[in-house]
């Protein structure tokens, strides 16, 4: 073999590896799992779509009638039992309730259906040795694999989550339901993009951290579930301080009850399970639904209600949207460290 | 120039060092065999030099002074690992797109040309190739990657005997044809005695010999097979005993 010459390593600033041609591999080597998710999104825009027009149809009957007349009632009445409740005798309609309920699971579906491969696939088949091998260098190519999945999951959540409100506006409209329960909640506003968001990266770094799919994508299931039932139940209630009133003035769509106490005729307040417990067995035992509240009135107790308003839906939307974009950054970081640290 | 040098290299997993005190100078425009049983560390230098594992001791450049893993290294080493693992899920065509969108350097040309004379179909799925297909496919992008350094890990392990011939005939070619270094690992040297200029023999993690295969032949008067076979006996822990009792001591 003859020696030969060779050219000097260049000098000077090197030109990485556009991101646009980061991002067509990407995109190709993803294209099965976006089209899953596009066909998954696009069955439920439809379904909402066809229920939204019939709604839309129904609602509009009960909303030119509002001479407070039965016949009103019985119509407002037949719009939930149908719509909300379940009972219309159209397409497999399990109602709004119903289908919110579903489509609360979604966002943990879909972000360890795309995240949990993005780096467990390469990692188990071996085609990191590959990948992370080539001139772009596995610090871009681990940004790029990340953040273009995350930007498309973002764009059509956030696109379903514009259908869904029109979907769900006549429920809010109807004073149904406060938009800051949280079913709802985490359905509207930015919140559903956020949590998929959230689920994705999470994914994705165990899915980094386990090099295994199928395990990455059981232990998202398990963290999303706790963190999403202490968020509604534990964390949510104190972005800001509840708001208290008098009981008689809370409806339905006022907000998000938290609690509900009452006040000693001395204004001390004292709850209702410790009243409810000293009450005279002749109350206790009344067949009257009515007769706690009567007690407390003749003893000149006063009932309060502590809620969220539902004039907070963005506030608190941008505050749970801020926090899981924060947290989804900062696990997209740690994957990211996760590959830069890795061996062969 | 030297393609690869390292300096009391040492790489350890957990508790077990998979390489030991390796000092190495591989010059340029060779074809380099790298040769030793099972487990004995070369894996783990090839994917040191091409950036993938990161040495617990020592110090290891490339390409003339290059620290390996750098972005100029990464654009001109290409790697093919054991079983070179591709996109099985992409057709030929898209997997030479993920590559060629990957790299600053890419010959399509080259690549295409290459696939023709092989009669490897660019519409196939990668995971529909036999093993020989496969490997070629690998090489194949490799190559059109115009890279200096060319590093092939266990390449032969998984071909049948003509798979294996078509696919050293193909290195050979490649560099005889233009200014590129390879350096090749097999456990076994009768593989590559044909095509190697330079050996490098590993057991246990430690380098035994590391010359240039026309010296070899001049000094110790004796094919190369048999000067590999002394090396690696003379590594082996005792010449009777088939069980290894490995020390993980320092020297």
């Amino acid at each position: 073999m003859t020696t030969t010459t060779y050219t000097a390593p260049a000098t000077g600033r090197r030109r990485p590896v556009a991101w646009s041609r980061l991002a067509w591999v990407t995109l190709r080597q993803r294209r099965g799992a976006m089209i899953g998710l596009g066909v998954f999104l696009g069955l439920f825009a439809i379904y909402l779509a066809v229920m939204g027009f019939l709604q839309d149809h129904a609602y509009a009957q009960v909303a030119a009638c509002n001479s407070g007349t039965v016949r009103c009632h019985q119509l407002a009445q037949a719009f939930t039992n149908d719509y909300w409740g379940g009972n219309a005798s159209v397409l497999l309609s399990g109602g709004a309730q119903s289908v919110s309920s579903l489509l609360y699971v979604v966002p943990v579906l879909l972000g360890a259906f795309l995240g949990a491969p993005a780096l467990a696939r390469e990692l188990s088949d071996g085609t990191f040795r590959f990948a992370w091998t080539q001139g772009a260098g596995r610090t871009r190519w681990a940004l790029s694999t990340l953040a273009v999945p995350a930007a498309v999951l973002v764009a059509a959540t956030g696109a379903f989550t514009a259908l869904f409100s029109w979907y769900y506006r006549p429920f809010l409209q109807d004073h149904q339901v406060s938009e800051m329960l949280p079913l709802g909640f985490t359905l509207l506003g930015v919140a559903f993009a956020a949590w998929t968001l959230f689920s994705y990266a999470l994914a994705a770094f165990f899915g980094a951290l386990l090099r295994r799919t199928i395990p990455a994508m059981a232990l998202t299931l398990v963290v999303y579930v706790a963190l999403a039932t202490l968020t509604a139940l534990d964390i949510r209630p104190h972005y800001m301080t509840p708001v208290t009133m008098p009981t008689a003035s809370v409806t339905n769509s006022t907000g998000w009850v938290i609690s509900q106490f009452a006040k000693t005729p001395g204004g001390q307040p004292v709850s209702l399970n410790y009243l409810y417990n000293h009450l005279p067995a002749s109350v206790q035992n009344s067949q009257n639904q009515n007769a706690f509240t009567d007690w407390l009135t003749t003893h000149h107790y006063t009932q309060w209600t502590t809620l969220q308003p539902d004039s907070r839906f963005w506030p608190f939307q941008l505050i749970e949207g801020g926090w899981l974009l924060a947290l989804s950054l900062v696990l997209i970081t740690g994957t990211v460290w996760l590959v830069r640290r890795r061996g062969a | 120039m030297n393609i690869i040098e390292t300096s009391a290299l040492g790489k350890r997993y957990r508790r077990k060092w998979a390489l030991r005190d390796c000092t190495l100078a591989i010059p340029a425009g060779h074809i380099v065999a790298l040769v030793g049983p099972n487990g004995a560390g070369k894996t783990t230098l090839l994917t040191t030099a091409v950036g993938l594992t990161r040495p617990t001791e020592g110090t290891i450049s490339v390409l003339g002074g290059t620290q390996a893993g750098a972005p100029e290294a990464l654009d001109r080493i290409a790697f093919v690992a054991q079983d070179a693992p591709l996109y099985r899920q992409l057709p030929v065509r898209d997997m030479l797109r993920v590559a060629r969108n990957l790299n600053h350097r890419w010959d399509q040309p080259r690549a295409i040309d290459r696939l023709e004379q092989l009669e490897i179909p660019l519409g196939q799925r990668v995971g529909a190739l036999s093993g020989g297909q496969k490997a070629q496919l690998a090489l194949t992008i490799a190559l059109a990657r115009r890279p200096s350094l060319l590093v092939l890990d266990e390449p032969l392990a998984a071909l049948d005997p003509v798979a294996r011939d078509d696919f050293l005939a193909s290195v050979v070619e490649a560099a005889r044809d233009e200014p590129i270094s390879v350096v090749l690992s097999s456990h076994v040297l009768a593989e590559l005695e044909r095509v190697a200029t330079y050996l490098i023999v590993l057991t246990r993690g430690e380098v035994r010999v590391s010359s240039p295969v026309r010296d070899l032949l001049e000094t110790q008067g004796a094919g190369l097979e048999e000067i590999a076979m002394r090396y690696l006996r003379a590594g082996a822990p005792s010449s009777r005993t088939d069980r290894p009792s490995r020390t993980d001591q320092p020297r």
